[in-house]
């Protein structure tokens, strides 16, 4: 049963993160209005590590690789959405209202 | 299996990633590429050290999380100080 369970979770996990990072890296090119690819980029690039920290949280085999990458995740969780609001700032201050 | 296919998808991003560095017609675009770059190398390595069995590619993978954030913090600063004057 836990052996099922772990199979269906490390294939949804793996296609979720694949879906996720092949739509972050196309929303770069597809929208045309910068504040828009940001919110593309930033889901997509938040999302994807997240599902595969969770992935690599399953497929670890001692606990010193677990709780490593449990610290990663918890940072990563802090420092990728403070990244974006760093970017959209600085487009803000800099260039204004684009594409408006 | 899972991981290489992970880690081919991871691949490719990364590839479409470098393409809007090169094209981005401003500096927030090629901002926010790179930091879509930082974050899945970072998943590359978190994904290879777990499949190699070696702590160490976590510790690398550690620092550069740090290391990511504070260089997009930089560039942004250093950029926006040289367009005001």
């Amino acid at each position: 049963m836990v052996e099922i369970l772990w199979t269906i979770g490390v294939i949804l996990l793996t296609v979720v993160g694949g879906v996720f990072t092949l739509l972050g890296a196309l929303g770069l090119h597809r929208f045309k209005d910068p504040y828009v690819r940001l919110q593309a980029s930033s889901l997509g690039s938040t999302t994807a590590p997240f599902t595969y920290f969770l992935l690599a949280l399953l497929l670890a085999e001692d606990w010193q690789s677990r709780l490593r990458v449990l610290i990663i995740l918890l940072f990563f969780l802090v420092s990728s959405p403070t990244t974006t609001h760093i970017i959209g700032r600085y487009a803000w201050k800099s260039e204004g209202k684009i594409g408006r | 299996m899972v991981l290489l296919i992970s880690e081919g998808c991871l691949a490719v991003g990364i590839l479409i990633a470098i393409l809007r560095v090169l094209r981005g017609p401003r500096g927030s675009d090629r901002l926010a590429a790179l930091s879509v770059i930082s974050s899945f190398v970072l998943a590359l390595l978190v994904l290879f050290g777990v499949y190699d069995g070696r702590v160490l590619y976590l510790d690398v993978a550690l620092v550069y999380d740090i290391f990511g954030f504070l260089g997009i913090l930089a560039i942004s600063r250093i950029i926006g100080e040289k367009q005001k004057g």
